[in-house]
């Protein structure tokens, strides 16, 4: 595996298997952003067989692993002798409607990935708008940029990190700056935060959180009502969640998501499990 | 036959697929719509639209999916 150095490598070699395609199956949608900052932090390893393209990202401690291949028997072929994948923690997400990940999930699981969690997808669509500022709602504003720390240490202590594809510093600086979260605050202590992204008429919730210690004060509540109300551009908003937590399934539908059909199956290696 | 804007309207009812937009950077379409799309126009016009094919830049409006589909010998 290489470092990447641009982002026309990416595409390129993706487009150089797909050239030769008979059943293109991929886990990699990558978005020319993303992939950026990937690539100027030095994060992207990539590799390029007959058929194959392979792609690691670091990530704290482990690897996210994405692939893209002509077919699933090509995968099944050159994945097996990918090394990294023995000798490194990896995760590796497939992301689809679930009766048409059989094949990948078989593949994977041959050589050593197992089941670590699954997420399904949320959608609403834009419905009347709810008020931006209740008169006994909390208060909630754009975070700054010295929230930033603290934000990244929220989420790290709240989230499992092999699930959740957690932001490093310099995304949550960059959505800071792109104004893409939101908080409350009690005193000096961040009480809860909604980061999102939006992208034209779809808007995505990554993470929506109230620290432990501030929990039943209608900060959640707020930060969503709060979002909705900023976002009257939207037509279509979109969430992944943990497909067995049905707490917060139910916090959403109250919300008007229900499930689209995607889900995203996330699997790990022997080296992320010792 | 359904129309290109038809079957978009279809997979993504809330949005207006109007020609100004792009489908792309506006986020009416994301990779699993593409892949819905590619579906979708291959089963109505009778086509395959090989895998090099499906990149955003072929789908970013009407005239593009269209121009697409030109290029397999449709008239859409």
């Amino acid at each position: 595996m290489s470092p990447v150095g641009h982002v026309n490598q990416v595409l390129d070699a993706i487009q150089k298997v797909k050239a030769v395609a008979s059943a293109f199956c991929t886990n990699f949608f990558p978005v020319e952003r993303k992939l950026q900052g990937w690539i100027e932090h030095g994060e992207l390893l990539c590799e390029l067989r007959q058929g194959s393209a392979f792609f690691l990202r670091k990530d704290r401690d482990f690897w996210h692993f994405y692939f893209c291949a002509a077919s699933a028997a090509l995968l099944r072929r050159e994945v097996a002798s990918l090394s990294s994948l023995k000798t490194e923690p990896v995760v590796v997400d497939l992301v689809g409607n679930e009766a048409a990940l059989g094949d990948l999930l078989a593949v994977l699981k041959s050589e050593g990935f197992q089941h670590y969690t699954q997420f399904c997808r949320l959608a609403r669509t834009r419905q009347p708008s709810a008020q931006l500022h209740g008169a006994d709602q909390p208060r909630v504003v754009h975070a700054e940029r010295a929230d930033c720390q603290s934000i990244l240490d929220l989420l790290c202590s709240s989230f499992d990190r092999y699930a959740e594809q957690l932001p490093m510093l310099y995304e949550i600086e960059s959505a800071v700056e792109s104004r893409q979260i939101l908080v409350t605050r009690c005193a000096e202590a961040l009480g809860g935060l909604l980061f999102f992204e939006t992208q034209g008429f779809t808007s995505t919730i990554r993470y929506w959180l109230v620290a432990e210690q501030f929990r039943a004060l209608r900060y959640g509540s707020a930060l969503m009502r709060h979002y909705f109300a900023a976002q009257s551009a939207v037509r279509r908003f979109i969430l992944w969640v943990i497909a067995d937590n049905a707490n917060a399934i139910k916090k959403y539908q109250h919300y008007g998501y229900t499930p689209d059909g995607l889900v995203d199956c996330v699997l790990t290696n022997e080296r992320v499990r010792l | 036959m359904k129309s290109v804007a038809d079957i978009l309207k279809e997979i993504r009812p809330e949005f207006d697929f109007t020609p100004n937009n792009d489908f792309i950077a506006d986020g009416m379409l994301d990779s699993f719509d593409v892949v819905t799309l590619v579906a979708a126009l291959d089963k109505s016009f009778g086509v395959s639209i090989d895998g090099v094919d499906i990149v955003p830049e072929n789908f970013r409006s009407l005239q593009t999916i269209e121009a697409l589909l030109r290029k397999y010998g449709v008239r859409p």
